[in-house]
């Protein structure tokens, strides 16, 4: 099975990005070859799809990549090094990229894995919608992501 | 002893969302000691008004990304309550294993990621990796398994679509619980695995007590995750039940300077929720195999150590497997169909409550005759935990410094404290923050 993962907290704006993906997938009938999966802001559940059945696995989040907001990157793990100063990990305080590779020291079997990179306009607490600006580009954000993960 | 002390921990790590521990002392004279949480309100109350009664606990669900199961069951039975909806016994024995499944979940994360690592002296979870690799493999695959265990019966673990008003939209089929039957059957070395590690590691549980109130949802049935009247029991044994609906008369909620959440108090100065609280109050309700772990463990009720509530969540852990298993085998004796969701038979006001990992979680609307909300209350465990250890830094501090502690041992023993009662502070964001190195 392939996995379209969408992450980021709903209550956070621009935060959710990934989780608006998802939501636009369901919505459009568009998970057709692969399974769409929402995990909100619990990157920790990713661990459940790092095994062998898991043919790939494209996370969809949002990403301080220092581009324009609303730019996006697909990149993989290993091209990038995480710049969170992370003294554990945790639903609030953890990222995907280091549950992989907590996975990884553990010996899970890691398909796979490919990150599109949204980077966010405005990620204010209490704010349900996204910014305009990324609001309108998620039916571009859904088939990108789409065609990257069906040719992974 | 200790006479001068400087600690200001900002934004300590290993919870979930912000705090802040400020300790001044000069002279022997403790100038400041204070527990101070900085997160902004998030006003969920005014997001759910004008929403149609069917839409406000998918709203709710997302005030929490690990306790989106409770915040989702609380917030549909507050909205039954509210409308006179009684749900089928069906629908409520698999909100219960959802309930059990969301609990497991989250107590597994907090133990073995988040708490081990001080118990282990390792700076976080990610040195564990290589010195206790089975470890770390054995927490992932229960991770995994209650991960599989909420998604089976709520849809999905993060936010659960299954979970509506009047019953569940979605029901599993009878070959879908014996498979989680199986699963469960199948975790049982893990968890004898996670009681050894507790067990190695509780030499190291710091040695502190301070007698409280403790509250959480007890019903004559069972342990009362999902359903119950409130319960206070005091160190005493002293224990006396509420009605859900007069929650506001309990928790009695007030402001104080050093912190944006709101503060409570029943009977006592403080109260405790969590874990350890349910624990002491409905110890005579856990299962067998629960009870055998407790006293592995050395954990009895009435616990006073709040650093205990760690072992406690490590119990439930046990207790929730096997009480899943008990309802199961209810469910594929009866059978499971779908069924028609109870209908309103009124509109008014409601309030409701369930057990969530770090405590007793209360929900209230008001509908009008159309079904839309026209208001909202929610008062969230790790608020009402705030109070009770502000008042535990009140009386640690002392002993520390009476004990000769660096500032450095104090650091540790006060972010401990606070970690043991696993603070689901806020949500914050989660965006990667990432550099290309290729």
């Amino acid at each position: 099975m392939r996995y379209l993962v969408g992450l980021g907290n709903f209550t956070a704006g621009d935060d959710a990005v990934g989780v608006h993906v998802i939501d636009h997938v369901w919505a459009h009938g568009l998970d057709r070859g692969f399974s769409a999966i929402d995990l909100g802001a619990n990157a920790m559940n990713l661990v459940s799809y790092l095994n062998e059945e898991t043919e790939a696995l494209l996370v969809v989040d949002a990403t301080q990549l220092g581009r324009e907001p609303g730019e996006y990157v697909i990149f993989t793990p290993d091209q990038v090094e995480t710049q969170k100063e992370l003294a554990g990990i945790s639903t609030h305080e953890g990222d995907a990229l280091k549950v992989v590779e907590m996975a990884a020291g553990a010996g899970y079997t890691i398909p796979p894995i490919a990150v599109m990179g949204i980077e966010p306009l405005a990620m204010a607490c209490g704010t349900l919608e996204l910014s305009e600006r990324l609001a309108e580009r998620v039916p571009e954000y859904t088939q990108a992501a789409i065609d990257y993960l069906l040719k992974m | 002893m200790t006479s001068t002390a400087h600690i200001d921990v900002h934004h300590l790590t290993r919870v979930e969302g912000h705090g802040n521990i400020v300790v001044n002392v000069s002279d022997g004279a403790i100038e400041k000691c204070e527990w101070q949480v900085p997160e902004a309100p998030r006003f969920f109350e005014s997001m759910v008004r004008g929403r149609h009664y069917s839409e406000v606990a998918r709203i709710t669900s997302r005030i929490c990304g690990i306790c989106a199961v409770g915040h989702t069951l609380a917030s549909v039975k507050a909205t039954e309550t509210a409308l006179g909806i009684e749900i089928s016994e069906q629908s409520w024995k698999l909100r219960e294993i959802l309930k059990h499944a969301e609990n497991a979940d989250s107590h597994v994360l907090h133990a073995y990621i988040l708490v081990a690592p001080d118990l282990a002296g390792a700076p976080s979870v990610f040195p564990l990796v290589e010195t206790m690799p089975e470890v770390v493999a054995c927490a992932l695959r229960l991770k995994r398994l209650c991960h599989e265990w909420g998604s089976l019966i709520g849809g999905r673990t993060t936010h659960p679509t299954m979970v509506v008003p009047g019953g569940m939209a979605s029901v599993p089929t009878t070959k879908e619980l014996a498979e989680l039957k199986d699963k469960l059957i199948a975790a049982v070395p893990d968890l004898q695995a996670t009681l050894e590690t507790v067990k190695a590691l509780a030499p190291n549980v710091p040695a502190f007590d301070r007698p409280t109130e403790y509250i959480g949802l007890a019903n004559d049935e069972n342990y009362g995750l999902y359903d119950g009247e409130i319960s206070s029991i005091l160190p005493d044994g002293t224990q006396q039940r509420y009605p859900v609906a007069d929650y506001k008369l309990v928790t009695n909620e007030f402001v104080v300077a050093q912190s944006t959440a709101k503060y409570t108090k029943n009977k006592t100065d403080s109260y405790a929720a969590g874990a350890l609280a349910r624990f002491n109050n409905n110890y005579d309700k856990l299962v067998p195999e629960a009870k055998e772990a407790a006293e592995a463990l050395g954990l009895a009720p009435i616990c006073t150590n709040p650093y205990m509530n760690t072992v406690a969540q490590v119990v439930e852990v046990v207790h929730s497997v096997y009480d899943s298993l008990r309802i199961i085998d209810e469910l594929l004796e009866t059978g499971v169909e779908l069924e028609p969701l109870a209908e309103p038979t009124r509109y008014g006001k409601g309030a409701n409550s369930v057990e969530v990992p770090r405590g007793i979680l209360f929900h209230e609307y008001e509908y009008d005759a159309d079904g839309i909300c026209q208001g909202g209350n929610c008062i969230i465990p790790t608020n009402q935990n705030h109070n009770n250890i502000q008042h535990d830094f009140n009386a640690l501090v002392p002993e520390l410094l009476e004990a000769d502690k660096s500032e450095e041992e104090m650091e540790l023993a006060l972010s401990m404290l606070v970690r043991a009662y696993d603070p689901c502070i806020s949500c914050s964001t989660h965006a990667l923050d990432v550099k290309f190195v290729r």
